[in-house]
């Protein structure tokens, strides 16, 4: 029949078109995987010849890692970075959102400009937020000179840096919550807080029991985006605070670049590497689950 | 009308909104001026609110190893672009066409190697490149670009073909052409400002990216996000360089970004939002 024909002809093409990408996607995404957590079974140092294909050992990176007081406390500081940074980015995306949530042709236009931080080059931002936080040039110092106040170092202080590489971090990421939410809001139905309003409810309550619980998933979900992203601050820290003072700005991913790159233990980092790997993956996973019961209650 | 009663906008809240903007734009706008003083006037107290511009900044950047990583940053974001194009256009209508089971898998497959760190590509690319003498090239760069911008490109242009409807590549198929034909032919021409907004935000990642180029050249292939960076450590503060510098890499951004202001959304947030 030429019906077959048909089908059997389409399949062809299909699979002539999806081969190429998948031999590529294989090539860039799975080999590198591979090769990582291979690498990571051996003591692999660029300057020791033997060293890539050492197996003698295979797990002992992986058995140093709960001793090695730099990997606990990046994780750690990879927490509060995370944490801080979520949640600042969720409540303040969210109240933008809030605000930006009418209907004018104007405020629609304006909406693109809120977009800005989140579409600049991340090591513009950094940047950016190099030359807020230097102090001969700061705009912060000068105001802060103008009050008769002085104004702590940030970058370079134990207290602050932190602080200070989670300013930036909600600046830049500000935006995709703001848009996550915006699409929420605007898909909730006029009537409700209408009949809300009609019963005597006031903008609180329409707000806690109309809109807070129809976003509240998008807020989670966008929280959770951002929590997977948030293991890639690295501009910002690479420039701000280069990790320190000390170690209080070293996040996990940080220590692995300065392992595999600064002091050449290419076998050691593969294995703080994996370890960041499974982490995140255990993130998206749970994001992937919750993303699933949605659909379902849908 | 009472449909749009709780969403009015009042001279209020416009106030609010513009002042909120300008407050979340001030640290940019803050580099953007800074690009045009000069380093007299960069270290001046207080700050002059009033100051008369002076382009000397771009002009001495210009004429630096600068201009040179910047023609890098554009040859590596968009051959990465093209060759992403290529591969991933076919590979997103072939999945929007394809029920089979896989299918689900494959898209999620796609999204994980986006949310992946990208220090764990890193290490294996570094040591391959390394080995094969690809270290410090444009072609490198263009690889590693196109790895990323490849599961952006099927994610992103999926949609765009589901669009598309299937009655009419019936109708074709019916009268005797082959797919190949339907596809360039018909299905294709169709989908071209989806693939223009995909091109944009596929060149944006490759041309945005800071660590791969860190890590894999050094100075040949240098890109104009390191070279910024380079600045600072060896030519000294040159705090005016320094801002004119971030302003000139993103100016592309700025405005592709506001010529595939529609797509934005849907490219940005990659998945997270349906639709």
């Amino acid at each position: 029949m030429s019906q077959g024909g048909i089908d059997g002809e389409r399949r062809r093409f299909i699979a002539f078109a999806l081969t190429p990408s998948l031999i590529v996607l294989f090539a860039v995404a799975v080999l590198p995987a591979i090769y990582l957590v291979v690498t990571s079974l051996t003591p692999f140092q660029l300057t020791t010849p033997g060293s890539a294909t050492d197996f003698s050992a295979p797990l002992r990176n992986y058995g140093l890692l709960p001793g090695d007081p730099r990997f606990v406390n990046s994780l750690l500081v990879q927490a509060k970075l995370s944490f801080w940074g979520v949640l600042f980015q969720v409540l303040l995306g969210m109240l933008l959102a809030l605000l930006l949530n009418v209907q004018s042709r104007f405020v629609e236009f304006a909406r693109t400009f809120f977009l800005i931080p989140m579409v600049l080059p991340p090591i513009v931002v950094a940047v950016i937020w190099k030359l807020i936080y230097t102090p001969d040039i700061s705009p912060l110092n000068y105001s802060a000179q103008l009050l008769n106040f002085t104004m702590p170092a940030l970058t370079s202080s134990v207290d602050f840096a932190l602080t200070a590489i989670i300013i930036a971090d909600t600046w830049e990421w500000l935006p995709f919550t703001f848009l996550m939410v915006l699409a929420a809001l605007q898909t909730i139905p006029e009537e409700y807080s209408e009949a809300a309003l009609v019963d005597g409810a006031n903008k609180l309550q329409i707000f806690w029991y109309v809109t807070l619980p129809f976003i509240t998933p998008i807020l989670v979900i966008s929280g959770m985006f951002r929590l997977i992203d948030s293991v890639k601050a690295f501009p910002l820290i690479f420039l701000l605070t280069g990790g320190g003072p000390g170690t209080v700005t070293e996040v996990t991913n940080y220590y692995a670049y300065l392992l595999a790159f600064d002091t050449n233990e290419i076998g050691y980092s593969s294995a703080v590497t994996v370890v960041m790997l499974l982490l995140v993956a255990g993130v998206s996973l749970g994001l992937v689950w919750m993303g699933r019961r949605r659909e379902a209650m849908a | 009308m009472s449909e749009h009663s709780g969403r009015r906008t009042t001279p209020g809240r416009l106030v609010a909104i513009v002042v909120t903007l300008l407050i979340l734009l001030s640290p940019f706008l803050w580099l953007l001026q800074m690009s045009f003083k000069s380093n007299d006037q960069i270290l001046q107290f207080p700050p002059p609110p009033i100051f008369t511009p002076t382009l000397e900044n771009y002009i001495s950047l210009w004429h630096s190893a600068f201009s040179a990583s910047f023609v890098n940053s554009l040859l590596s974001a968009s051959l990465s672009t093209a060759l992403a194009l290529l591969f991933g256009v076919p590979a997103a209508y072939a999945l929007s066409r394809w029920a089979g089971r896989g299918k689900h898998g494959l898209s999620f497959a796609i999204l994980v190697t986006r949310m992946a760190p990208p220090i764990a590509f890193t290490i294996p690319f570094f040591l391959f490149y390394r080995w094969i003498g690809l270290l410090d090239t444009i072609t490198g760069l263009v690889l590693v670009y196109t790895s990323f911008n490849l599961p952006l490109v099927i994610w992103m242009m999926q949609p765009f073909f589901d669009t598309v409807p299937i009655s009419l590549e019936e109708a074709a198929l019916v009268d005797g052409a082959r797919t190949r034909t339907v596809f360039t032919k018909i299905v294709l021409p169709m989908v071209t400002p989806g693939i223009a907004a995909t091109a944009i935000l596929c060149f944006l990642y490759a041309w945005n990216d800071f660590f791969f180029a860190l890590i894999l050249t050094r100075t040949n292939a240098r890109t104009a996000p390191v070279a910024v960076v380079n600045f600072m450590n060896y030519e000294g503060w040159e705090w005016g360089k320094i801002a004119a510098g971030g302003s000139l890499v993103m100016a592309p951004v700025l405005i592709f970004s506001l010529a595939v202001r529609r797509y934005l959304v849907s490219g940005l947030t990659a998945g997270a939002v349906k639709g």
